[in-house]
Parts: structure tokens; C-alpha cells; sequence
């Protein structure tokens, strides 16, 4: 069965192999660069005394200047961060769909199902090797991920935590890529042709990935808030990294007066007009601003439960399948 | 249980009520049969009449949805063991397009715990099969061959091909039936071949199994059912009964005359009757015929 299966795939590994490296060769000098600038900018002493929470105000305004010029530079480069998101479902559909389905549309699975082997012999070993194969494939896509994005997410206010670099990085494309090859292995054992099982793979992992994204993920854990006047101080710092779910501007009563906004009025400030700062918002004398947030240091927390949560769907389709394929003819 | 056994240890095949549905359609209904041991037995019937079905039941890929069906007294849905002793080769022959024949054989190795490489290697040899060439490369006889050679080299004590001659060219078939029997003849296999035309087998066949609109319409050793079926040509017949008849299958009538195709039991003495032999292909066509007169009109939206 193993040397079946190896027989089957081996060319296929090889351009999976052969498209990483490619891909490697050309985001490894990329990151180098990245980090060079990186240094040479002096960012890496930046983002260690910013840790620190009494950071003088000249050292924050030196920092912030280089961030902004390193983000100009670079910064175009999270639209290529957003395009390598989708490989774990390239993987899915390409290495889970036509798993079975193949097999099927090429009616092989009535030759291969009517040697010496059982059926779920055959989908444990198969379904084993491959997940395997892909585990190995997805860790190391974690590791380049969390090594190459790391310049982009450290001078990015929201951090590890941001859409598309959450995603990107640490253990998380382990479970989207299980989840992906599951998808497709499943969907192959229930339409059981190449193309419909890959257009449903597609559709059903953005689905599920975009559905936990936004509705699961602000969840995970109790969201903390935090408050601060609307004159002067501003927002305070040390809060680097951490993902804001949402903002707004309270009265002293709690009573929530502007939505997605946050204010900063110097010390008894007044309008032109001689009315309050923030008056024409409907603000009352003690005001302040409002925020809902994850804390940077829930990252790994955070991480470890959306991967939990894809690799449990990842086991639930492939039992569904191994069971779908007793019942294939 | 034992005493059943022993009074079936030469069947092969046998089939009780058995049943397949795809949805709210039966691809094989109340099927009952059994095939003997070292029997070369054709599975004849039209297209889509669910002869696969049948197969696929007997190699354990399909679960009765009614009734059983038995291959040397396992039920072979989910048998792993079984099939060491059943030999299967699916409609148009499907293999690994790029592994090479050799490759194939590889495989089956890996794939059965009783395996005789040699013998398959033998085979493709003289066949003159190219070892190292993607059989997706090969010509459909040759493919024909490559799955024949490894159902042949698990040493099974039954085979089943199903339609292995549809896509072949005349010569093909011969070809392929001839190396089958040849290799058949010796080991004392017992062998199973569908086909939507008899023509096909009739050659090489010594036992029939008539299958038509998922039912089975006939069974039996081909001597008997040419023997024991008759042409009665005559008088026009009203439907009484005619003596040594047991049964007619078929019926054609003009003003005066009916010809009869039918199942005798006895000597057909009534001197008002001319009998004649008819072939195995006639007794085929007559049981056909007699299930297939299915009119569609309502579906159609025409008056019948």
C-alpha cells in the first residue's frame, strides 16, 4: 500500500516540491532584504525599547519615523502576504480532491478495491500518508511564514494579530491545511469527479475559514476594554500588537455616543466657536474614549485554538469519508 | 447450516432474492441463481438490464440493499479475505494509466498476500505486451490483457470480467477469449462473463444467465436450455395446453398460424405441430423479448 501509494504521487510530490522551492527562492531574498532594512533603520532596538513601558517620547517619534519609512517600502508586499494565504487550499485542492474522486472518475477504484486490501485499509493508509506528507509541508510553510512576515507585522500597529498576518503565520496553516486536504478528500467521496469536488473544496474552505475568521475568532476569549480621556495623553502607548476589535466614545454614564472613532482634545480645549471639544459629537463633561481589545500576549492562545478548532474538522471529514468510501462501487 | 453446506459446496455463486437499488430505482431485483464449479458461464443481458450490478455485488464493492448473495458460502461485502479467492476485471478495464504493466504487477504484489507474479509476467511476455510503456499507451486489447494477467496472477478460484470484450475489435476478442479459456482450462477456475451480446461468448461458454430489466429471465447449462427448448410451428394456437409443453415463452401468430418458441417437459407427440431445434441465440432472443415490451406513452405524452 505504501509503496502504491508513493508510486501514485511521487510525481505529483515533486512539482509540489519543486513549486515550493520556487516560491522559496524568491521570498527567501526578499525577506533577507526586508530584514536588512529592518536593521539598518535600527527598527530591532525600536520594537525592544517600545516593549518597555516608559519609553521616552523622542525615542517613540525616532521609532514611529523609521516604521513609517520602512512601510513605505515595503509595505506593498502585504498584498503578496494576502495571495500566499491561499496555499493551504491550493494544497487542499490539488492533494485532497482527487484523492478518491480520481480513483473514481477513472474507475481504478474497482481494481484497487478488489485486490487483497480492504477499503479502509486502503483510505487509512492513503488518507495517512498524504496527511502526513502535508503536515510536513505545512509546518515548514509556518515556520518561513513567521520568519519571513515577521519585519511587516512588527512595525504594523495591530501586530501578529492582523487579518491577513494571524493567518499567515505560526501553527494556524497547519490546521487550514488539514482542514483543506480533508475538505477535498470528503467532497471527493460525494461527487466523486475531479472538478465538482475541487469547486466545492474551494468553496466550502473559504466558507469555513472566513465564517471562523470573523465570527469565532474575537470570541476565543473574553475581550478586555480599555479607557482613556479624550484630552490630552492620547492613546496610551504600550498597547503595540494588540488587536482592537472596536473603538468608540462613552459619555460618563456609559452611554455610547459615537461608534468607530476615537477623539483627542488638548487639555480644556475649546472649538472655534467657543463650545467644547467634541461638543458637536453630543459629548457631556467627562467623556472618554472606549476600546475592545485582545491582548498582543493571547497570540499564541489564540493560535493554539483555531488550530485546534480546524484540525477537529480536519478528523471529523476524514472519518466521514473513510466511511463514504465503503460505500462507493 | 453445515447440511445446506454440504449440499452447496459446489456452488460457486449463489444468489437469494437479491437486491439493488439506487435510489427508488432497482438496478437488480428478487435475483436468484447459482452458478456451479468450473463452470465458463455467460452473463448475458441488454444494456443497463444490471448485469455490473450484479458483478459488483458478487466482488463485495456493493452492499444488497435485499437478500443475499453468497461467493463460496461468504458474503463478500467487506470480506477482505474473501477476495484472495475472486478474480475481477471492471468494465473497460480500468488500470493506472501511467504505471507501466510492470509496474502493475509490482503493485498486485504488494496488494494480495497470494500473488504469482511469474505467471503474469509469463503471460505478458508472450502476449508480447512492452513492459516499461504506460498501459494508458496500450491498445485497448492490450490493456484487455494486462487486467486479465493480474486477476489471473491472484490465483482465483472464481473470475469475474465484466463486458472485457465490449471495446475490443473482432480480432481482440478472439484473442482475449482464447488466452482466457486457454488459461482457465487448466486450472479449473470457474469464470463469469457479461455481456450485452451473446454472440460474444456463445463460443466459449457452457453455462447462461439470462438477465433482462433487472430480473433474471433464465439460467441453466447451455446443453440443457438448447435441449430442453423447442420451436412449435402450427395451427393457430388459442392458448390451450399443448402436450410436452411446460411452458411458452414466446408467441407469433399470422391469420392461420402461430409459431411458437417453447419449454418442453416431455415429447411433443401432437402431430398438428412441426418442431423444430432452435440455437442457444434463439432461446436468448425469445426470453429478451418477453420482458421488454415496456411502453413509455404516458411519459412520452402520446396515446398508447
Amino acid at each position: 500500500m505504501i509503496w502504491l501509494t508513493w508510486r501514485q504521487h511521487r510525481k505529483q510530490a515533486l512539482y509540489t516540491l519543486l513549486g515550493f522551492a520556487v516560491l522559496a527562492a524568491v521570498l527567501v531574498p526578499i525577506g533577507l532584504s526586508m530584514r536588512t532594512t529592518f536593521a539598518d533603520l535600527g527598527l530591532t532596538d525600536c520594537v525592544n525599547q517600545l516593549a518597555r513601558a516608559d519609553v521616552a517620547q523622542t525615542t517613540r517619534e525616532t521609532c514611529d519615523a523609521g516604521f513609517h519609512r520602512f512601510t513605505n517600502q515595503y509595505g506593498s508586499l502585504n498584498l503578496l502576504a494576502v495571495l500566499l494565504i491561499t496555499l493551504p487550499v491550493l494544497v487542499g485542492l490539488f492533494w485532497g480532491a482527487p484523492l478518491v474522486a480520481r480513483e473514481v472518475e477513472q474507475g481504478t477504484h474497482r481494481f484497487v478495491w478488489t485486490q487483497g486490501v480492504g477499503r479502509n485499509q486502503w483510505a487509512l493508509v492513503k488518507f495517512g500518508l498524504v496527511g502526513a506528507g502535508v503536515l510536513v509541508l505545512a509546518v515548514g510553510y509556518g515556520l518561513g511564514m513567521s520568519w519571513w512576515v515577521e519585519p511587516l507585522t512588527q512595525t504594523a500597529r495591530e501586530g501578529r494579530f492582523g487579518l491577513i498576518v494571524f493567518d499567515l503565520q505560526g501553527v494556524v496553516p497547519i490546521g487550514y491545511t488539514l482542514f483543506a486536504v480533508a475538505l477535498g478528500i470528503f467532497a471527493g467521496t460525494v461527487w466523486k469527479r475531479m472538478l465538482p469536488a475541487m469547486g466545492i473544496t474551494l468553496a466550502g474552505f473559504i466558507g469555513v475559514r472566513a465564517a471562523i475568521a470573523v465570527l469565532a475568532r474575537p470570541h476565543y476569549q473574553p475581550a478586555l476594554t480599555q479607557t482613556f480621556p479624550i484630552d490630552g495623553g492620547g492613546i496610551p502607548e504600550g498597547d503595540r500588537g494588540d488587536w482592537v476589535l472596536s473603538v468608540g466614545i462613552r459619555n460618563a454614564d456609559g452611554a455610547m455616543v459615537a461608534e468607530d472613532t476615537r477623539i483627542q482634545c488638548p487639555p480644556g480645549g475649546k472649538g472655534p466657536d467657543g463650545r467644547a471639544c467634541g461638543a458637536e459629537l453630543g459629548l457631556k463633561p467627562g467623556a472618554y474614549n472606549w476600546e475592545l481589545y485582545q491582548p498582543a500576549d493571547r497570540f499564541w492562545l489564540f493560535q493554539g485554538i483555531e488550530t485546534g478548532i480546524f484540525v477537529a474538522l480536519a478528523l471529523l471529514l476524514v472519518y466521514l469519508a473513510v466511511r463514504r468510501v465503503r460505500r462507493i462501487a | 447450516m453445515s447440511g445446506t453446506r454440504g449440499q452447496r459446496m459446489d456452488m460457486v455463486l449463489e444468489a437469494d432474492r437479491l437486491g439493488k437499488r439506487y435510489g427508488s430505482t432497482w438496478a437488480l431485483r428478487d435475483c436468484s441463481l447459482h452458478l456451479p464449479a468450473g463452470r465458463i458461464a455467460a452473463l448475458v443481458g441488454p444494456n443497463g438490464a444490471g448485469k455490473s450490478t450484479l458483478l459488483h455485488l458478487a466482488v463485495g464493492l456493493l452492499k444488497p440493499d435485499a437478500g443475499t448473495v453468497r461467493v463460496f458460502g461468504r458474503s463478500p461485502y467487506g470480506d477482505t479475505e474473501g477476495l484472495a479467492d475472486i478474480g475481477f476485471v471492471a468494465q473497460d478495464t480500468p488500470l493506472y494509466r501511467d504505471f507501466t504493466a510492470s509496474e502493475l504487477v509490482i503493485a498486485g504484489g504488494k496488494l494480495n498476500k497470494r500473488w504469482d507474479a511469474a505467471l503474469a509476467r509469463q503471460r505478458l511476455a508472450q502476449l508480447g505486451i512492452p513492459p516499461d510503456k504506460p498501459v494508458g499507451k496500450l491498445s485497448g486489447g492490450q490493456r484487455a490483457q494486462v487486467a486479465l494477467a493480474l486477476a489471473l496472477a491472484k490465483q482465483p478460484r472464481l473470475l469475474l470480467l465484466d463486458e472485457p470484450v465490449a471495446s475490443l475489435d473482432p480480432l481482440a476478442r478472439r484473442e482475449f477469449l482464447q488466452s482466457l479459456m486457454g488459461s482457465v482450462a487448466e486450472s479449473g477456475t470457474t469464470v463469469l462473463l457479461s455481456s450485452h451480446l451473446l454472440a460474444d461468448l456463445e463460443r466459449v461458454c457452457d453455462y447462461l444467465i439470462v438477465l433482462n430489466a433487472s430480473q433474471v429471465q433464465l439460467t441453466g447449462a447451455v446443453d440443457d436450455l438448447v435441449a430442453e427448448h423447442r420451436q412449435l410451428v402450427g395451427p393457430r394456437h388459442d392458448g390451450g395446453a399443448i402436450g410436452g409443453v411446460a411452458a411458452v415463452v414466446r408467441a407469433s401468430h399470422t391469420d392461420r398460424q402461430s409459431t411458437l418458441l417453447v419449454r418442453t417437459d416431455g415429447p411433443v407427440t401432437d402431430p398438428a405441430w412441426t418442431v423444430r431445434e432452435v440455437s442457444l441465440e434463439d432461446v436468448v432472443l425469445a426470453y429478451l423479448a418477453d420482458g421488454t415490451t415496456k411502453t413509455n406513452h404516458s411519459e412520452w405524452g402520446v396515446a398508447a
